[in-house]
């Protein structure tokens, strides 16, 4: 009963299967704007997009030029958050670092998603046997700790950006998995489904067109509700210098360096800190409002 | 009845402990490097002053030579029995030293899951009982602030202002060293995310509960309002807090990784993070299987604890 009501919920707000998608789109468009918050949080994504594209021509100074003779400099007019240990420019790198996290942040997302989508549907279609493997292997890798997870996929393959975004990605995939499932079950067992086998449709064809359009609502919030876990968790591992690795801007890897010079240079941990603060900030508030606005009743849990 | 569940849940804990095990398994296998050479000492794989009899001989005492299931069976065995093997790169028992870390983490993880549940708890009562559109936004700014702060850049500003300026709490965080108040500044910078979840999910919850008739009744009997929040609401509107709770703990581990390189606590993450710079394998496995295992049997706990307080439950 409870499934079904979440499926109506649902498609209210996303009907993309009917002839008025396009008007009812707009109507949720508006109803999700007419909330000031929602409003801001908006734009701080959209500007934190623009600083992300536009990092060259924004930044003073380049990001990766070497100043010995100016290091550990204080905040400046010339230097707005001052320069770290070789001299370069804090607020340039930290402006790049934007690039880095979001880039790699929406990979990982985008990486998860299609993987897990696919083996959360297939586990919610074909019950039996082939589900019990999946959510058997879901539920070991639900019960280790994310970072220690990602770290020890990290140790396995290496630093490399391409493999940390498979380690950051592991616990997304299964994060969407277990979403699409819970919606696949629900829905496959509705008589449309039937009927849909009756026509002599293929496995192939329900599960794509007819099932998983019904799970558009829950994977969107699940989407923007992970972006600020994802980018907190590769700047932890940047921080633990298992991440990005120098001299790739980062804003983990530029925290960990002013560690050391906590006392006497702090802008070099505190400036790159306050873009990935603001960035968390940004993508949770929106995340938040997605989640409020497409499913207010069943909170999809990260 | 408890204890039929129980068991039933049991049943699902014990496939994830060796889901758990087999994943440290493989994470051995699959590093780059071979472990005879690591323990040997040597780092390059085509070292040509290689004595090739000696990398044999230390194969087969690591029993390497075997054939991968039997390695695997073996570990599994060895591992039941709490034998990890020595530590190639830094010679010694690998159970020695998570025995003496894992009591660090866990000491950590408790003191702060418990600061986060009072300070938590007490704001969401504190923010439903004066409710309003104000009290809303606020209680949801405080929430998003707490969940958007990174822990380590947290505990970095925090040591910057009461380690530094104010010198009010030591810059480490071993309790031998410095005493109990050591612990004050990791635990802060630890507890702020859960409390915050803790704060919106008790306040959300409580404002539920609150509508309900049952309130209006005993608001209606004459008791008094303290009486009806905290016996009466509070008892209903625990549940949904424990469920944040159980999910939080993972996030915390994470958390405590890095708070514990910031203070140098001698604890499971810090000696997981420093086996991966020192690519040391065997410390490596058993520090994910030991957290693995923990953190499987704290969320047994919190389950187990969900159905003692509520029992319509049955999971």
């Amino acid at each position: 009963m409870k499934s079904k009501i979440k499926y109506q919920n649902n498609a209210n707000n996303f009907n993309f299967s009917s002839n008025e998608t396009w008007s009812s789109f707009i109507k949720s468009l508006k109803l999700f704007f007419s909330k000031k918050l929602n409003i801001f949080s908006f734009s701080l994504v959209i500007f934190l997009i623009f600083i992300a594209i536009f990092a060259p021509f924004l930044s003073p100074h380049q990001y990766d030029m070497v100043n010995p003779s100016n290091a550990l400099a204080p905040p400046s007019l010339e230097h707005l958050m001052g320069t770290d240990t070789t001299g370069r420019d804090i607020f340039s790198r930290a402006l790049h670092g934007t690039t880095t996290s979001l880039s790699l942040a929406l990979t990982t997302i985008i990486f998860g998603l299609i993987t897990g989508v696919s083996l959360g549907a297939i586990a919610g279609y074909f019950v039996g046997i082939v589900d019990e493997i999946i959510m058997r292997i879901v539920d070991v890798f639900m019960s280790i700790p994310g970072v220690i997870l990602a770290l020890a996929m990290v140790a396995i393959l290496g630093p490399e950006p391409i493999y940390l975004i498979l380690a950051l990605s592991i616990r997304r995939i299964i994060q969407f998995a277990r979403v699409t499932r819970g919606v696949v079950l629900s829905i496959k067992e509705l008589d449309y489904i039937s009927a849909c086998h009756a026509l002599g449709m293929s496995h192939l064809r329900i599960i794509f067109i007819h099932v998983l359009p019904n799970c558009i609502g829950p994977i969107i919030v699940l989407s923007t509700v992970l972006i600020g876990n994802v980018i907190l968790m590769e700047s932890t591992l940047s921080f633990l210098g298992l991440g990005i690795q120098e001299p790739t801007p980062s804003w983990g890897t530029m925290i960990a360096k002013g560690n050391e010079f906590l006392t006497f240079a702090p802008w070099v941990s505190v400036a790159p800190g306050i873009f990935l603060f603001t960035t968390m900030i940004a993508f949770n508030l929106f995340g938040d409002g997605i989640r409020d606005h497409l499913d207010p009743k069943d909170k999809v849990t990260t | 009845m408890f204890l039929k569940v129980f068991l039933r849940r049991l049943f699902t804990f014990l496939p994830t402990i060796l889901g758990i095990a087999t994943f440290a398994f493989i994470l051995g296998h699959a590093t780059p490097g071979d472990p005879a050479y690591a323990a040997l000492g040597i780092d390059l794989e085509g070292y040509s002053g290689v004595d090739q009899e000696e990398v044999e001989r230390v194969r087969k005492e690591l029993g390497l030579d075997k054939p991968i299931l039997i390695q695997y069976v073996h570990w599994i065995w060895n591992a039941l029995q709490g034998d990890f093997g020595r530590s190639y790169v830094n010679d010694y028992v690998v159970m020695d030293a998570v025995i003496e870390a894992l009591p660090n983490t866990l000491y950590l993880l408790g003191l702060t899951m418990l600061t986060a549940i009072i300070i938590g708890v007490s704001i969401g009562m504190i923010s439903a009982v004066f409710q309003g559109t104000a009290g809303d936004l606020i209680a949801r700014l405080i929430s998003i602030i707490g969940v958007s702060t990174p822990v380590f850049w947290f505990a970095l500003i925090l040591i910057l202002i009461f380690a530094y300026n104010l010198d009010w709490f030591p810059i480490g965080g071993v309790v031998e060293e410095f005493g109990p108040k050591a612990l004050v500044l990791p635990v802060a910078s630890i507890a702020l995310h859960p409390a915050a979840l803790i704060a919106r999910m008790t306040r959300s919850s409580m404002l539920e509960v609150l509508s309900h008739d049952m309130i209006r009744t005993a608001t209606s009997k004459g008791l008094f309002r303290s009486r009806i929040f905290f016996v009466h609401a509070l008892r209903n509107a625990i549940n949904p807090v424990i469920t944040v709770i159980g999910f939080q703990t993972g996030n915390l581990v994470g958390g405590a990784v890095a708070i514990e390189v910031i203070f140098t606590i001698r604890g499971m993450g810090e000696l997981l993070i420093t086996a991966i710079h020192d690519k040391d394998i065997l410390v490596m496995q058993c520090a994910i299987l030991v957290i693995g295992v923990s953190f499987a049997v704290i969320n047994l706990i919190v389950d187990m604890i969900y159905i003692l307080i509520d029992p319509r439950i049955r999971l």
